[in-house]
Order: C-alpha cells, then sequence, then structure tokens
C-alpha cells in the first residue's frame, strides 16, 4: 500500500476538517474527491507532514506520517493548488532547484530539470523567468517541479483549476501517461469530476471531513445503484410516488427524460408494474451508463 | 554517443542524497538572485571603498618617509592598532552599505517566499524549518562578511606583509580572532534583523522602509530619550550604538559612553534569540488560520 491512513482527525480551531478518516491507496490513479470545504486539501497537507493530526495515524509509502515526514518528502511529489513560484528564476534553474533540495546532485537536477521541462512543454520556454509565465504554463511547471525528483507517489492538488479546456485536456493527459507509467501511483484531488473520471481507476469521495465511499469506480457505480433512463407518456405523480416509496430517486430532464436510480437488489420489473398500476405508458427504457456525476451526487448527498 | 529516447516520462536512475549540506542551494540561489538586482553589483563594489581606502592607510603606515611630503603629522592619525581594525569594522558607511546591500537583495529573501507562496513547495522537500532557515542566512551572512570578515583579515594580512615581520602580531596576538568574534557578531546580528524584516510583510518594498526605519529611529529614539533622562544608558536603545559598543569591547578600545559592554551585548542578543524564535513559529509549509 503507497498510503494507509487510520482514523484521522483534524481541526481548524473549533471546525473540524477531518473526522475519522481511514484509507487504504495501493497501486496506480487515486482520485480524492469532494465538494469545495471536504478536507481533500488538509489530507494531502497531513500525508506531507505540514500539518499533525490531532488524532489517527497513518503510513505513506511505508513511513510513518508524525515522525518520517522527511523520508516521506524524499519520495512524494506535490504539486500544489496555488500559484506558487520563486520569482526571478527562470524556470531550468527553478526546477532544478527544486530537484537538488529532494536530493538530487547538481549535475543530475539540473539535467533532469531540462527532462521534465521538456516532458510538461516548456521545453522551448525554460529560459524564460518564471514571473512571465501564463497561468497554464505556471500549472506546467508546477508538474515539472513536482516530477524532478522522480517521485514514487505524487499528490496533485487541483491540477487544473484555472485552465482553460485545451491546457487542461493537455495537463490531464500528461498526468495520465505518469499515472500509466510504472512506479508512481498518483493521488488527484479536485472537484472537477471529469478530471477524475478521465485518469483515475479508483476513487476516494471525501465529504465534511469524512469519507463517503471509496473503491474502484466501477465497482462503487455498480454497488450503490442502477441508473435507468425511461420516457414515459401519462400522469406520474402516482408512479413517482410508488417508486420514491421502494428506495427509489427519480428525477426528470428538461426534455422530459425520467431517470431513475434504483437501490442495490431492486427489481427492475417492478418500474414496469408501477407504470401499469399508475396508467403510465412505457415509450422507452434503456438501462443507462451511470457516471461519476451519478455517483458523486448520491454519495454526497446533492443534486 | 548520445542517448536516443523515445518520447515521453522517462524515470531517473539515481539514488537521492540523504545528508549534507541540504541549505547550501538556498542559499547560492539567494546570492544569486542578489547579483541579478538592479545595480546591485555597483552598490557592492562601492561598499568596498573603505577596505580599499584602509589598505592604503596602511599602506602609507608603513612608508611614512617617502611620504612625509603629503602626509604631515600622519604619525598620529595613520596609527594601525586594534582601534584602526575596531574603526573600519564599526564604520557608519559600512553598516550604511550592509543596510543597503541586503535591502536590494535580501528584503525578498522570506518576503517574496510568503507572496508567491513558495514556501510550501520547500517544505515539500526533506527540509526542516532549520534548513530553510539556514539557507536564506546564508545569504545575508555571505555578504556581511564579504564586507567585514574578509576585508579585516585581509588588512590585517596586508599589514603584516608591509611591516616585513611579525611583530604586530606578536604585539596584539588576540587580535585575529578578535576580527573573527565581532564579524560574526555583526553576521549574526544583522541576519536576525534582515530576516525579521522579511518576515513582517509580503512586500518587499515595506520591508525594505522597515530595515532602514527601524534602524534610523532607534538612534533618534535614543537622542530622544537622552535630551529626556540625560542618561547614558538611553544609548542602550540604539542599534549603532550597541553594536559600537560591542566593537569597543572586542577590540579593547575605550567606549564613547560609560555603559557596560555586556549590556548592548545582552539587548542585541536578547534581540538575536528572540528573532530566531519568532522565525521558526512563523515559518510553516502551511498558513493555518483558525
Amino acid at each position: 500500500m503507497s498510503i494507509e491512513l487510520q482514523n484521522i482527525h483534524y481541526s481548524y480551531g473549533k471546525v473540524k476538517a477531518l473526522n475519522g478518516v481511514s484509507l487504504s491507496v495501493g497501486e496506480g490513479a487515486t482520485g480524492l474527491l469532494g465538494p469545495n470545504g471536504a478536507g481533500k486539501s488538509t489530507l494531502i497537507k497531513i500525508m506531507l507532514g505540514f500539518l499533525t493530526p490531532a488524532e489517527g495515524q497513518g503510513k505513506i509509502l511505508g513511513y510513518d506520517v508524525r515522525t518520517e515526514q522527511k523520508s516521506i518528502r524524499r519520495l512524494v511529489g506535490y504539486m500544489p493548488e496555488d500559484e506558487c513560484f520563486i520569482p526571478g528564476l527562470d524556470a531550468v534553474t527553478f526546477t532544478a532547484l527544486m530537484g537538488e533540495l529532494s536530493g538530487l546532485p547538481r549535475q543530475e537536477a539540473m539535467k533532469r530539470a531540462h527532462e521534465v521541462l521538456f516532458y510538461v512543454g516548456l521545453g522551448e520556454s525554460r529560459y524564460r523567468l518564471v514571473d512571465t509565465y501564463s497561468s497554464g504554463m505556471k500549472q506546467r511547471l508546477k508538474l515539472a517541479q513536482a516530477l524532478v525528483h522522480d517521485p514514487k507517489l505524487l499528490f496533485l492538488d487541483e491540477p487544473t483549476s484555472g485552465l482553460d479546456p485545451t491546457g487542461r485536456q493537455e495537463i490531464l493527459e500528461l498526468i495520465g501517461e505518469v499515472a500509466s507509467s510504472r512506479n508512481i501511483r498518483v493521488l488527484l484531488s479536485s472537484h472537477i469530476l471529469a478530471d477524475i473520471e478521465l485518469i483515475c481507476d479508483r476513487v476516494v469521495i471525501i465529504n465534511k471531513g469524512e469519507i463517503a465511499a471509496t473503491g474502484r469506480i466501477e465497482d462503487l457505480k455498480m454497488v450503490n445503484y442502477q441508473l435507468y433512463e425511461l420516457r414515459l407518456k401519462g400522469e406520474l405523480n402516482g408512479f413517482r410516488r410508488e417508486l420514491q416509496e421502494a428506495g427509489c430517486r427519480v428525477e426528470e430532464t428538461e426534455d422530459r427524460l425520467v431517470k431513475i436510480y434504483t437501490p442495490p437488489g431492486f427489481d427492475r420489473r417492478r418500474i414496469f408494474v408501477s407504470a401499469a398500476r399508475n396508467g403510465v405508458q412505457v415509450r422507452q427504457f434503456v438501462c443507462s451508463q451511470t457516471s461519476l456525476e451519478d455517483l458523486f451526487a448520491r454519495v454526497v448527498g446533492v443534486d | 554517443m548520445a542517448e536516443v529516447r523515445e518520447k515521453g516520462y522517462h524515470h531517473w536512475e539515481g539514488q537521492l542524497r540523504e545528508s549534507g549540506l541540504v541549505f547550501w542551494p538556498i542559499t547560492r540561489t539567494g546570492i544569486k538572485l542578489a547579483f541579478q538586482r538592479k545595480r546591485f553589483k555597483f552598490l557592492f563594489a562601492l561598499s568596498f571603498i573603505p577596505a580599499i581606502t584602509f589598505a592604503v592607510g596602511i599602506y602609507i603606515s608603513e612608508r611614512l618617509e617617502d611620504f612625509k611630503f603629503m602626509a604631515q603629522g600622519a604619525e598620529r592619525t595613520l596609527q594601525v592598532n586594534p582601534g584602526f581594525f575596531k574603526t573600519y569594522l564599526s564604520l557608519d558607511f559600512i553598516f550604511f552599505m550592509i543596510l543597503l546591500l541586503m535591502a536590494l537583495g535580501g528584503a525578498g529573501l522570506i518576503a517574496d517566499d510568503f507572496r508567491h507562496k513558495a514556501i510550501q513547495l520547500y517544505f515539500a522537500r526533506p527540509l526542516t524549518r532549520l534548513d530553510y532557515l539556514l539557507g536564506k542566512a546564508g545569504v545575508v551572512v555571505f555578504f556581511v562578511g564579504l564586507l567585514t570578515l574578509v576585508p579585516a583579515l585581509v588588512l590585517f594580512m596586508l599589514k603584516l606583509l608591509f611591516s616585513g615581520s611579525f611583530k604586530f602580531f606578536l604585539d596584539y596576538p588576540w587580535l585575529p580572532l578578535s576580527i573573527v568574534l565581532y564579524s560574526a557578531f555583526l553576521m549574526v546580528f544583522f541576519t536576525c534583523y534582515i530576516l525579521l524584516a522579511s518576515s513582517l510583510s509580503k512586500n518587499r518594498n515595506y520591508v525594505i522602509a522597515l530595515i532602514f526605519a527601524v534602524y534610523y529611529l532607534s538612534e533618534i529614539a535614543r537622542g530622544i530619550f537622552y535630551v529626556i533622562f540625560r542618561s547614558p544608558y538611553s544609548t542602550l536603545l540604539s542599534i549603532p550604538g550597541n553594536l559600537q559598543r560591542v566593537a569597543a569591547a572586542a577590540f579593547q578600545v575605550k567606549p564613547a559612553q560609560a555603559v557596560p559592554w555586556y549590556l548592548s551585548f545582552l539587548v542585541l542578543s536578547v534581540f538575536c534569540l528572540l528573532t530566531f524564535l519568532f522565525l521558526r513559529r512563523k515559518l510553516r509549509g502551511v498558513e493555518v488560520i483558525r
């Protein structure tokens, strides 16, 4: 396991940010998903040793989060959410400095800085001052500094924030390539569901400082519910009420498509029985592919 | 022959260092950034004028016969003794140049990291707060050392060289140690002073104002208190005054005021200690607002 946390608690004064978080993360890319203020960044900062948990224990790559923070940081790459850089340095000097501080020998750090800057697409502008970079370039630079020492585990905190659609796509492709590379595990924290769905095969959903769901995305979608999309004709009130009483969630879109989220073990034939009983005509019935958005809405309890 | 590699991400085949001078890359970068600033190199060169003047003074003092025609009465003024070195190391011009150079090259040492949120980048590496502080302190130590310790030791060597004997050394065998200790004291004090100022604001212009204001306001405060209380102890409020008295003690020269030197030393040392404790508390990988 690359990350193992047990019963982590953390508070900012009276505000509880994390309340008994326990999770295990293994190989590959894992998404850390949650609404703003859910505790994602706090969790990452605890794993990096910036914050000390009030309770609980954990290991990152086999090192204790309370006592072996230096060893953790040597093996971890961190791409912060904020726009951060050292003014007055060009990109290659900045990246090499970060590599050197991680333990790379000076010449190797410089060589590696050139490599990762080319990799993230800043090869042509690597001698420009970082102060003059656009937001998208700064985002790439943050990824480069996180990769320069070839970490075993990469923490990415909102890596696509502030990017235009093209820039976002490009950054996600780079992260996807790193994540598929052997020996690098990625923990991608985001509240943008599409980013996580594109990159990660596993997800940890955090809400109000607690783990709301965790596992393989495909499994979670299957376990939590089935989604059916229907086109109906007739008076729907009785039909809707009957299904809701049976534990289903019924939504109607603007173009009158009815979505029915059924709980685990629900027999879909009951939909037809209910329709017949309420005089509703079923004109289309599709067993739909559920998205991460559906799962997230369900788990976090928002529309 | 160069290796042909496929496009994409490549792992680094090597072993990361686990020990060594981890703060040195921060110091080296800080020095490099200081020299990149406008007019810094010119001012840096200008700050060696006193050292050159004192070197000329040493040369003339050893060749008084040759310079008799232009240096009448110089026997009295050009006496190279511990007081000569004390004068050099506590010159107002040297202190002013230290402040000026550090205002240009040192004001942003911590302020810029706060402003551009770079602190978290440093602390996401295997660095402790002490490593970070040592890295930043190294920049100030480097420049203060270049303006004090190095020229003073060179002047001492020049004195031996021009006199052609070790008599001066035998007369004052403790002098090199005094130079080293007092210069080290200046390095520690100015490092704490500059880093404290730099950590108090995210705006380097405010930091520059603070560096000069506190230094010279302390002297004004001394004057005001002296006028009111007529006490020589009011001099303890003055940063340059305290530095002068510690210098006088280090070089065994009679101080201007009859205030014990250890009180000045204590005032400046307590300031340095409090600064260190403050910085250790203030510097964190993440800003926690409770």
